[in-house]
């Protein structure tokens, strides 16, 4: 009997979370898959036509949002991680009794709603804000120039919404790091940059893997930002299919459209796995033997 | 590549594919499960009786006082939710239809959209006739000019809950000579000016400007406004496509001219006199929000109660005193007269004949479900382009 039992505990662990992917995840994708492939409108009905131009149309129609939903939200990510290591890397190692405070920071904002957040930057990017001044002081806004309405505030707001997804990771993968390995490159004669090169920034790749996606993913689906800090030709393909769903209520090539954007996403992801190795993605060392 | 690794690779590929195949074979199974169209062949009238138990309400935000609904549970002891789930017509239309074509309210007995979205569901079927034999004090109150709209010439199946005019919202010390929705196009205010994500509020507009006249508008004339729209934004003279948050750009100098509501702009005046709201020279488009009995809703009786309710000229006054937007009910100027002559005195409130004459009742596109949704794809394409 016990053995029964315990041969049972695990799908009894997996269940929740089971039927939570198979109600939530799965079954809603079967609807979405077979209505990309219908063809109709809310007052005729949907029928099943085997509409794969859905998906032709979707791609040539709308390739310059997909392309720039990239584009931003890669941008982001870089901006992300080149602002997230160091950050990450100062409350680890230099923080001290600060730690808990500094982490405190980075996860405060979503205390506030992410629409709340976003609206905020319309303040602080408009025409007549300091910031804008300085800019523009700086010559890196012209004289006539604006910041917000323009692709440089949508970058800006997908890099601060999702910094948080960055750091965290980065945090608990330097956090880890057994610093005796960085005595040891001391000992070892390596020099400062040696050692980071060789040392940490191998270890802290499942960190680097982890925070990347984290941020790129949500990134590059994102519509809320680009409706409320672009302008007239910076939708991403998160607006077009919100507009298609809830506008224009084309509801086959809305769902054409999120199955295109999550193939591409997932065909990056698997080469980008491929790249970073699978290892670093699951989270063991094996690129640090 | 070490062999676990491989396996993990390949264990991937296998989900991914496993993934596809499934969802090959789900497309095969389809056929139902689908959504159904319908149509407004079989319209029945929501009955009287008397009213029991409670009533549900769903309008926008900000668009009623805060004791109307108080007083009308005192008064008639029906007992009232009122919830503001009405943020956008498309996306209310998106989350109710399901329910309405399986002819459910979802517990709704009065739903409030605007002109175009109360025909758009009656021609699907989901809206009730109203027996005007309950709704005496509508009958007798409603203002002459709301009485036969184009969408609806009998009132047959709608009572307006409030009116309002879209046209021009101007900043008068940063952009004085903004007079015509053709100004917006001018150079000088390049990147200063918005326009409204709602097609049936922007486009009819400026065509007007072009001198088409909107209810005459062919399928064409909208595509080639709309096409003239794109250049603009293309250019970069129209800065972005907006819902009401157009208010905050402007209030901040951001955006000096757009294309706004009346409403909005009586209550961004209070708060900063230099944004008004400007008549076009050729005209503003006048709609209304609709009170509306859908299909399966509980108590119509109660439904009834609340429409002449709120028609009742004292109560109306309230209501128009706190939203700014245009009363439909007679009467309720020569209260406010009394109450608030700055509301009562208030064009944007109650417009004179002379105020509205070159205005015209807000229109959809001509044609059937496809040719209205070619157009606002097109003009959904500009808005995110």
């Amino acid at each position: 009997m016990t053995s029964v039992r315990r041969r049972l505990v695990p799908y009894g662990l997996l269940a929740p979370g089971l039927i939570w992917l198979i109600v939530f995840f799965v079954i809603p994708m079967y609807y979405m898959g077979e209505l990309s492939l219908k063809t109709g409108t809310i007052e005729t009905g949907y029928q099943m036509s085997w509409a794969f131009s859905n998906y032709t149309d979707a791609i040539s129609q709308y390739s310059t949002q997909f392309f720039r939903a990239f584009y931003y939200a890669g941008v982001a990510t870089v901006l992300c991680l080149l602002i997230g290591y160091p950050l990450a890397y100062a409350i680890a190692f230099k923080a001290g009794r600060w730690k808990n405070l500094m982490l405190f920071a980075v996860v405060a904002p979503f205390f506030t709603t992410y629409l709340i957040r976003t609206i905020a930057w319309k303040t602080i990017l408009d025409d007549s804000s300091p910031a804008v001044s300085v800019l523009k002081t700086l010559h890196l806004v012209p004289q006539d120039g604006r910041v917000l309405a323009t692709s440089a505030a949508v970058i800006a707001g997908l890099t601060y919404n999702f910094l948080p997804f960055m750091v965290l990771p980065l945090f608990a993968a330097l956090e880890r790091l057994d610093r005796r390995l960085l005595e040891a490159g001391k000992d070892l004669y390596a020099s400062a940059t040696q050692t980071f090169l060789k040392v940490t920034l191998p270890i802290t790749m499942p960190g680097i893997v982890a925070g990347v996606l984290l941020t790129f993913i949500p990134a590059a689906g994102d519509y809320v930002n680009a409706t409320f800090l672009g302008g007239t030709n910076q939708a991403m393909i998160g607006n077009v299919i919100q507009s298609k769903y809830l506008v224009v209520r084309d509801y086959s090539e809305a769902a054409a459209l999120s199955f295109t954007l999550m193939a591409i996403i997932l065909v990056a992801l698997i080469i980008y796995i491929k790249f970073a190795g699978t290892g670093a993605l699951m989270g063991d060392e094996e690129e640090a033997e | 590549m070490p062999v676990k690794k491989m396996k993990r690779a390949r264990l991937l590929i296998v989900a991914v594919l496993a993934l596809a195949a499934s969802m090959v074979l789900v497309a095969c199974g389809g056929g139902g499960g689908g959504l159904s169209g319908s149509d407004n062949s079989d319209v029945t009238t929501a009955t009287g009786g008397d009213p029991t138990g409670s009533l549900n309400i769903s309008n926008w935000p900000l668009y009623i006082d805060g004791q109307t609904i108080k007083n009308f549970q005192n008064e008639t002891g029906i007992k009232t939710t009122y919830t503001e789930d009405v943020n956008d017509n498309n996306e209310f239309f998106g989350k109710v239809q399901p329910l309405l074509s399986q002819g459910d309210s979802g517990g709704r007995s009065i739903i409030i959209v605007t002109d175009w979205m109360a025909q758009k569901m009656y021609d699907l079927g989901y809206i009730q006739n109203l027996d005007k034999a309950k709704i005496p004090t509508v009958e007798k109150n409603l203002i002459p000019s709301l009485q036969h709209p184009s969408f609806d010439p009998d009132r047959k199946y709608s009572v307006p809950w409030q009116s309002g005019m879209t046209g021009l919202v101007v900043r008068k010390d940063l952009a004085p000579d903004v007079k015509s929705i053709n100004d917006l196009f001018d150079p000088k205010y390049k990147g200063k000016v918005t326009m409204l994500t709602e097609m049936r509020d922007t486009v009819p507009l400026v065509m007007a400007a072009d001198g088409i006249d909107p209810p005459d508008a062919t399928k064409q004339d909208w595509l080639d406004t709309i096409d003239k729209i794109k250049k603009a934004s293309d250019s970069g003279q129209i800065r972005r496509f907006t819902g009401n948050d157009y208010i905050q750009d402007m209030a901040k100098g951001d955006v000096v001219a757009a294309i706004g509501w009346s409403g909005d702009a009586v209550q961004a005046e209070s708060d900063n006199p230099n944004l008004q709201y400007v008549q076009p020279e050729q005209g503003c488009s006048l709609w209304s929000d609709n009170m509306l009995i859908p299909v399966g809703a509980p108590n119509p009786a109660a439904a009834y109660k609340f429409m002449d309710y709120v028609y009742e000229p004292k109560n109306q006054a309230k209501i128009t005193a706190y939203v700014n937007y245009v009363s439909p009910v007679k009467g309720v100027k020569e209260i406010l007269q009394k109450q608030d002559p700055d509301i009562a005195n208030n064009q944007l409130i109650f417009p004179s004949e002379a105020y509205t004459k070159n205005c015209f009742n807000q229109v959809s596109p001509p044609g059937d479900e496809a040719d209205q949704q070619e157009v606002e794809q097109a003009f959904q394409d500009v808005v995110t382009g």
